[in-house]
């Protein structure tokens, strides 16, 4: 059974389909192959951080999985997030976000370059044919889906309707699975323009120099050029401008320090005030319903494990204090380290009678939110820097990050490092 | 065998990476089908699909194209001319002005400044004024680079 293409003129109409539509001299294979060439070592890096990402939340311990259980899902991850070096999560997310950003303007410069295709004539030539235009519609909508709600979702900002983490790590699939499929397909074409053409080249021409790709079918080199009016470096430039000053925003509230104050539009690349709480805050205590009844001098730790006791803030205070330097790292890319003095996870777990611990279920005050509940791993509790911390920068904490007593764990995700906490139940390992 | 290949219209490797490609999504938008408001997620992704080609595209394209035919255009023979072309300071200022709204945009207008002040207890405000200042940055030095290409100008 042969599968015959509908039946179509053999030329194409007037209009975007014919070849001499497209006047721009710049667009050409090596443009694109190009742009295509430095989008891919950013989106490995951007799609491995992003798995561990996951990784780094201990899904399979507890409720902390964040994805929706049961039917098809599957556990991607196979060890437990390490708690050295400190600043673990803070480089993997900060990567995530940062190539991300970067990205995204070398995605649209890319989508510009390869706008003939789209109406390529005959739309399809064959089954392979439409596999690979369907492959790459997916490619296209995945791309800009996956980038944009992350884009959106750093800037705190959801206009849709779906769950943000859901939609984003499943629409990376998709994304994914095309793009390899993509990267596969046109490595000939891209070594092939290399060849011709040099890899940097082509950069050496000025505007008087510039000379559009020569036409060849099926390509998105120009039929009929009209005069260049802006060199390749002109056009890379601007675009690696834009993408340096996103990735510079993504850098900046990452790494912090003198670098904060440049990230312009940087969600969290703010001046957050002096003093020893001034540093960015995530979730202020209004924002989730903390009530200072609570967090007053009527609040207990309920502390259990082998037995249960109830600690008031003067007894945790009476415990061998410990000082760490520590970032808090967030999903959204940016973190922050400070001096957080308390007690020894280990410490607690000892006073709970469980001197071997494995786990603990810490819970926080807040009413609601995906992980006011989280479970702990053993690494991560007996890691000795591991604290429930009572004082930052040697004063207490406010109300904002998490007065009267909040986690912090050397490594791990922020969300993980609880506010406001209530109770910690410690499991025998 | 081959007849199957011809009506294919590829290699069998390619069928091969092409059925896998489509097995890892079809397992995904499985999952999002499985997922609560999974036809809002469905629909973004369809714009997501033609967001660039049919909105963004034609959008910016008409901008350059009116660009062309204003008198910072290039004109007919500027290039034997020698005069300097005014086109690309306008257009570079105004590629970087537009991506970084784009980008930056819910942040720039205060979107769901409520959220944004309940996260991180400040106010977004901010962020208009510094991506405003951003763009005269731009527009300013790419005249000023404009004004000195000019005085350096061999004069015709």
């Amino acid at each position: 059974m042969k599968i015959r293409p509908p039946r179509l003129p053999e030329e194409p109409p007037p209009g975007p389909t014919r070849p001499a539509f497209w006047r721009s001299p710049l667009r050409g294979p090596w443009l694109t192959s190009l742009l295509g060439s430095a989008l891919l070592p950013l989106v490995v890096v951007c799609a491995v951080t992003g798995f561990l990402s996951q990784a780094a939340y201990d899904p399979s311990l507890g409720g902390n999985s964040l994805l929706p259980r049961g039917g098809l899902g599957v556990d991607l991850y196979f060890f437990s997030w390490p708690t050295r070096p400190s600043y673990l999560y803070a480089l993997t997310q900060g990567l995530h976000v940062s190539t991300g950003l970067i990205a995204i303007p070398l995605l649209l410069a890319k989508l510009w370059s390869v706008m003939p295709k789209l109406f390529e004539w005959p739309p399809v030539r064959s089954m392979a044919h439409l596999l690979e235009r369907a492959s790459l519609a997916l490619l296209v909508g995945g791309s800009l889906f996956v980038f944009f709600t992350g884009l959106l979702n750093i800037q705190l900002y959801y206009p849709w309707p779906f769950r943000f983490l859901t939609a984003h790590y499943y629409g990376s699939f998709v994304f994914l699975a095309a793009f390899a499929l993509h990267v596969g397909l046109k490595l000939p074409t891209v070594a092939r323009a290399f060849r011709e053409r040099g890899v940097l080249r082509p950069l050496r021409a000025d505007l008087r120099h510039t000379l559009a790709e020569p036409y060849r079918e099926g390509t998105t080199a120009p039929l009929e050029p009209d005069a260049p009016t802006m060199s390749r470096r002109t056009l890379l430039a601007t675009v690696g401008a834009a993408s340096l000053g996103a990735g510079l925003m993504g850098a900046a509230q990452s790494i912090g320090g003198p670098l904060r104050s440049l990230g312009l539009l940087a969600p969290h690349g703010r001046d957050a005030g002096g003093g020893p709480n001034g540093f960015q805050i995530n979730k202020t205590a209004e924002s989730v319903g903390i009530k200072p009844s609570q967090i007053g001098l009527g609040w207990r730790l309920k502390l259990s494990g082998r037995s249960e006791t109830e600690l008031t803030r003067d007894d945790l205070l009476a415990m061998p204090q410990r000082t760490y330097d520590l970032p808090i790292a967030c999903v959204e890319g940016w973190s922050t380290t400070q001096a957080w003095t308390g007690v020894r996870l280990r410490d607690l777990a000892a006073r709970a009678g469980v001197e071997d611990a494995g786990q603990v279920v810490v819970e926080s005050l807040q009413g609601g939110g995906a992980l006011r509940k989280v479970t702990l791993s053993s690494g991560q509790v007996a890691d000795e820097r591991t604290l429930l911390a009572l004082r930052v920068n040697g004063s207490d904490l406010s109300p904002d990050h998490g007065y009267p007593a909040r986690v912090i764990i050397p490594g791990a995700p922020g969300v993980h490092c609880t506010k406001w906490v209530s109770s910690m139940r410690f499991e025998a390992a | 065998m081959r007849r199957l290949g011809a009506a294919y219209g590829a290699s069998p490797l390619h069928a091969l990476a092409v059925v896998a490609s489509f097995a890892v999504a079809g397992y995904a938008f499985l999952r999002i089908a499985q997922s609560p408001s999974a036809l809002g997620t469905f629909l973004w992704f369809g714009a997501a699909i033609v967001a660039h080609d049919l909105l963004a595209f034609p959008l910016y394209s008409t901008l350059n194209l009116i660009a062309h035919r204003s008198p910072l255009g290039p004109g007919d023979e500027w290039l034997e001319s020698r005069r300097v072309p005014a086109i690309n300071h306008l257009r570079v200022p105004a590629i970087l002005s537009g991506i970084s709204f784009l980008m930056f945009f819910p942040l720039i207008l205060s979107l769901d400044s409520t959220r944004y002040a309940h996260y991180t207890g400040q106010s977004a405000d901010v962020y208009l004024t510094r991506w405003l200042g951003i763009c005269a940055a731009l527009f300013l030095g790419s005249a000023l680079i404009y004004a000195i290409r000019l005085r350096r100008a061999p004069r015709s």
